[in-house]
């Protein structure tokens, strides 16, 4: 179960479990957190719960909230974050909401009712996006611990140029590709994609299978001839 | 009609690196044009069960229907229809064996389907297994997700870009066995040659972005059974947190269903 705990110049003020799906905060006494201090709105914020995110909104108060130190109109809560209304702290402890906790198995939950949410103001129905980005932050990149790769064009239409192997792949050849280096955990690879012709790397046919490329190995696309080494 | 000339079709699953085991169910036909990928929940194994049963029973469903002939495509309904009830069979039979037996109790999977035929293709989905569309080197996602996720974005309590720092990406509002009816989105696009369509289960999008699939699709869009095993090694990279399932299916010529004289002879069957 999630909770807050309240602060005001590092002394803890109580514990609040967010046990509501709109849990508020503010200076009105029907608020779930009711803190009397001018600096702090009739309604200041709301945190709203769906399934396993916690959504802090800011409900236009005169003096903002922030989060980490930074003012925040409306943010998901992550463990560990420390949201501040007027001279008052409120720490966020639940230990669902962190990064490696979401991978748990897939879950069938109903729908949600959306005149509800509507009703406790969640008024801004929009942004029809049909596509959302679901990559983790923490797995967007391959976490590389060798140096950078580099391709050198020494021959060809490549002649000259330098490619740094920034992506996950980089296509060599004409569009489309007749081979890709890809950059894995491990080290940079290249592979065949297309075409009668199999990449050389040092003077020898890598075939079909992905080969493993050391620093400054010669590799030969088509016409291109080039040069791959490690910065 | 027999579908190989025209489509070049690959498919692969993978149970990933900290799952013990592949929930995931792929079923590929060329001769059909029907690629149905579910992605299976709950339970001891019983994920399993559900996915399979249901990539197995939309499959037959389908290849059955064709086999004994369905006719001319009368507008666009006919494809819809099939998809309709072929998916509203498996959700049944998931949902009885959901019901009756102990071991597959609260099971259920999710499901997207695609169907080709005269030029067209027909997708269905239910959950979050995804289809996308590289056209003019263009990723584009044809289906929207059945999740909570796309519920906060949708009703604008979080942004398309929030949902990167959401806890909820587990959690489907749609799923094959759950109730005893199913709500199916379903539609239809014309499919032109050069398409490249790219179903998947959450293991590859969760773990691989869609910027870096769409460089994939394009780096590799040559060599499809390439493209499949790459896009499987990119989620295992970036960490496989969960089972991996990738179906691609390129438009290398138009597919019109015969028509006039020789539509007649052999009864349009397919």
């Amino acid at each position: 179960m999630a909770k807050l705990v309240l602060s005001l110049n590092g002394s803890v003020l109580g514990n609040y479990f967010l046990e509501k799906e709109r849990f508020s905060i503010g200076r009105k006494p029907s608020c779930d957190i009711q803190i009397n201090d001018q600096g702090v709105s009739k309604e200041h914020a709301v945190i709203l719960t769906m399934g396993n995110d916690q959504i802090l909104e800011d409900m236009d108060s005169t003096n903002g909230t922030h989060i980490n130190g930074q003012g925040v109109k409306r943010q998901i809560l992550q463990n560990g974050d420390v949201i501040e209304v007027g001279r008052y702290r409120l720490k966020y402890v639940n230990q669902k909401a962190m990064p490696d906790m979401d991978f748990d198995k897939t879950l069938m939950i109903p729908a949600f009712d959306r005149t509800k949410l509507r009703a406790e103001g969640a008024d801004k129905v929009g942004e029809d996006t049909a596509s959302i980005s679901t990559a983790v932050a923490n797995a967007r990149n391959v976490k590389t611990v060798f140096p950078l790769g580099v391709v050198r064009g020494i021959a060809g239409s490549v002649m000259g140029r330098e490619i740094e192997l920034v992506r996950a792949i980089t296509p060599l050849g004409k569009l489309g590709g007749s081979a890709i280096i890809s950059r894995r955990p491990g080290g940079y690879y290249i592979t065949h994609v297309a075409g009668k012709k199999y990449p050389i790397v040092n003077g020898k046919s890598i075939g079909t299978e992905p080969f493993a490329l050391d620093n400054l190995d010669q590799i030969e696309v088509g016409a291109d001839k080039l040069q791959f080494y490690l910065q | 009609m027999k579908l190989k000339h025209a489509l070049t079709i690959s498919s692969a699953t993978d149970a990933g690196l900290v799952r013990n085991f592949n929930e995931d169910s792929v079923v590929a036909d060329d001769d059909f044009g029907l690629v149905v990928l579910a992605d299976g929940m709950g339970g001891y194994k019983a994920g399993d069960v559900a996915s399979g049963m249901a990539t197995m029973i939309i499959g037959n469903e389908l290849k059955d229907k064709f086999a004994k002939g369905v006719g001319k495509s009368n507008g666009v309904d006919l494809e819809t229809e099939l998809l309709r009830d072929a998916v509203s069979r498996a959700n049944q039979a998931i949902y009885h064996a959901a019901h009756n037996k102990t071991q597959f109790q609260g099971m259920g999977t999710t499901v997207v389907i695609t169907l080709f035929r005269d030029n067209v293709v027909t997708i269905a989905h239910a959950g979050d297994s995804r289809l996308y569309r590289l056209r003019d080197d263009k990723l584009e996602q044809l289906t929207t997700d059945h999740s909570l996720l796309q519920e906060q974005v949708q009703l604008g309590l979080i942004s398309a870009e929030d949902a990167r720092v959401s806890h909820n990406r587990n959690l489907v509002t749609r799923a094959l066995g759950v109730n005893q009816t199913i709500a199916v989105d379903i539609r239809q696009e014309r499919a032109l040659p050069g398409d490249i369509y790219l179903l998947c289960s959450d293991g590859l999008n969760d773990m691989v972005d869609d910027a870096d699939i769409e460089l994939a699709m394009v780096a590799i869009k040559e060599n499809i059974p390439l493209l499949v095993q790459q896009l499987v090694t990119m989620a295992n990279d970036n960490g496989g947190h969960d089972n991996i399932s990738v179906a691609a299916i390129k438009i290398e010529k138009p597919f019109p269903l015969r028509t006039g004289f020789f539509a007649r002879w052999f009864g349009a069957s397919s």
